[in-house]
């Protein structure tokens, strides 16, 4: 009953619309409108408007606090783990409202992965990592070649395609996060939104993180979270600057302050705070 | 010219000498060796007495013979043992799976704020320290008599699952939570379902702790007496246990009957089954340690 397929059995047919018949490169793929993110009785965001185009990376910088990641996990639903995290307002991939009622987050996050801000392999072996997405999700097919493929795909495939029995644990920490960033594209998604992918890695692995990124967004659409402005800059077409506010009622929260061009936004904001911040200057 | 205020030091002596480890200090060094001596010390002291006492009945009679109460040179503790071994294995195929289940729901599906899952945590604490001559009343109550299972191989089992099913829950749920979140949201994010994430990569990273847990829990169950005691003074089984309805003795039982005796001989045997009890007690947790060093992860 379950034809071979890369996203497996599920007794439901995929609630999402198909998005591979060759979109336009200006296609939309997440739109947001009067997004705002609580935490309990607070207030971690307030009223994010954005849309993310297709394949190509957006970063998110600004200070600490002030909401990208919180942002960034409304995209695949990972604040649903949160007992008591509250979503407010609109989140459409595809013009489809992830959160509706019939939407299931599993099937969203097979569309749509997540690289973390520490490496979080699983302990087990290189080969295990990669194949475990693809096995939840029900693949049939050469689950070798899919290794091999996938990891050829995130240039890691030289560096351990003599250890990939050995645990994944044994490898550096950028080849770890390298490794999670195979692991995700294994599962073939559409998106992958990093936060702070590089957070705890050297400039040299960082770099190398980074060409994978720009090799990446030829074919998927990137999301990264960075506190490293330079990053923002060498990476990404699009960029949005976070910053925090306090209202009238003495409440901080984050907010969206600048979206736009990535080098406009560097070399021309239209936000005196956007250039306060990239400048060095705070507040 | 910098003004340099240690260059009146006597030649000779070094500028970084200390003053010596203080007074107070050593002597909390003596106070910890000497807690650690008091244990050591007593447990080398009640080895030492039971080998003295049991040597010569430490032979092949104790594995094969059955008790005897007529000829203690005669006598062994095959019922006893093999009774352990029935009532052991089967408490831990009552207890293990039943802890462990619990456990991951209380850890990976409770929902914390909700009342009642507060209300089952507190009690399974409480349970932990409830003396064991309570689950004893307990089992005699309501299954020996209210279930109808007798003086049974089955009765003692489930009493002693009950009795350590908390310590079991406890441990495992720590193991449980012992596994770093970035695993589960790696899982998730990758499109796993949540059984998927447990059943895959939490529980497979939890084995060695919940398995050090559990034999811990069992080796307290195997040198319980009290509440199988307490099922009907089991003492004199001249038979091995032929099933689970089968009635049955147990190592601790038997030696607490023999040590009633009051003829000598009787007081070696008993020494000579609390030696055969301790080795296993030992063996049990050696192998706790040993699984905790090596399998457990390191994150």
């Amino acid at each position: 009953m379950n034809p071979p397929s890369r996203h497996g059995p599920g007794g439901t047919p995929p609630p999402l619309p198909a998005h591979l018949a060759a979109p336009p490169p200006s296609e939309t793929v997440f739109e947001v409108g009067g997004l705002s993110v609580f935490y309990g009785g607070h207030e971690a965001v307030r009223d994010v408007n954005m849309n993310i185009g297709a394949r190509q990376i957006t970063a998110m910088i600004g200070p600490s606090g002030c909401g990208k990641s919180t942002v960034l996990r409304c995209f695949n639903r990972m604040n649903d783990l949160l007992p008591d995290a509250r979503v407010v307002g609109k989140v459409r991939y595809h013009n489809e409202d992830l959160y509706s009622r019939e939407v299931d987050p599993i099937e969203v996050r097979r569309r749509i992965g997540m690289v973390f801000q520490k490496p979080n392999p699983f302990p087990k072996s290189v080969y295990d990592n990669i194949a475990y997405g693809p096995r939840v999700g029900g693949f049939r097919g050469n689950l070798d070649d899919l290794v091999e493929e996938t990891l050829t795909h995130a240039a890691l495939w030289d560096e351990v395609k003599d250890k990939l029995r050995t645990s994944a644990l044994a490898l550096s920490g950028g080849q770890q996060q390298r490794l999670c960033i195979a692991r995700t594209i294994a599962v073939e998604p559409e998106v992958i939104l990093m936060d702070e992918p590089c957070s705890s890695l050297d400039p040299i692995a960082t770099a190398k993180i980074e060409d994978l990124m720009e090799r990446l967004a030829q074919q998927f659409t990137i999301v990264v979270v960075t506190h490293n402005m330079q990053q923002a800059a060498r990476v990404s077409e699009r960029t949005a600057f976070f910053g925090s506010e306090i209202d009238r009622d003495g409440v901080r929260h984050g907010r969206l302050i600048e979206l736009d061009e990535t080098g406009t936004l560097f070399s021309n904001p239209s936000d005196h705070r956007t250039e306060d911040y990239i400048s060095g200057r705070f507040g | 010219m910098i003004p340099t205020a240690v260059t009146s030091d006597p030649p000779g002596v070094p500028r970084l000498a200390g003053r010596g480890t203080p007074l107070r200090e050593r002597f909390f060094r003596l106070g910890l060796r000497a807690s650690l001596a008091v244990g050591v010390l007593f447990l080398a002291g009640l080895l030492t007495y039971v080998v003295v006492e049991g040597w010569p009945r430490l032979d092949a009679k104790l594995w094969t013979n059955f008790p005897d109460i007529i000829d203690p040179s005669r006598a062994g503790a095959r019922s006893a043992i093999t009774g352990t071994v029935w009532v052991i294995s089967l408490t831990a195929l009552y207890c293990l799976p039943t802890g462990v289940l619990t456990a991951v729901y209380l850890e990976e599906y409770a929902d914390r704020d909700r009342w009642w899952n507060r209300a089952i945590e507190i009690n399974i604490q409480n349970l932990a320290a409830v003396p064991s001559i309570v689950y004893g009343i307990l089992g005699l109550g309501v299954i020996s008599r209210g279930l109808g299972f007798g003086q049974t191989v089955l009765t003692a089992s489930l009493t002693l699952s009950l009795l350590v099913l908390p310590i079991v829950i406890i441990s495992s749920r720590e193991a449980i939570r012992a596994v770093p979140q970035s695993i589960r949201q790696a899982s998730l994010s990758l499109g796993a379902t949540r059984w998927q994430t447990i059943r895959r990569q939490v529980l497979p990273a939890a084995v060695p702790g919940m398995a050090t847990g559990s034999i811990l829990a069992l080796s307290r169950a195997i040198g319980e007496a009290a509440p199988l005691l307490l099922l009907g003074g089991l003492t004199f089984i001249t038979f091995n246990p032929t099933g689970v309805h089968s009635q049955f003795t147990v190592l601790p039982i038997q030696i607490f009957n023999w040590i009633s005796q009051s003829r000598a001989e009787f007081t070696a045997l008993a020494s000579a089954a609390i030696v055969v009890l301790l080795v296993i007690l030992l063996l049990m947790n050696s192998l706790a340690i040993w699984l905790r060093n090596h399998f457990t992860h390191r994150w």
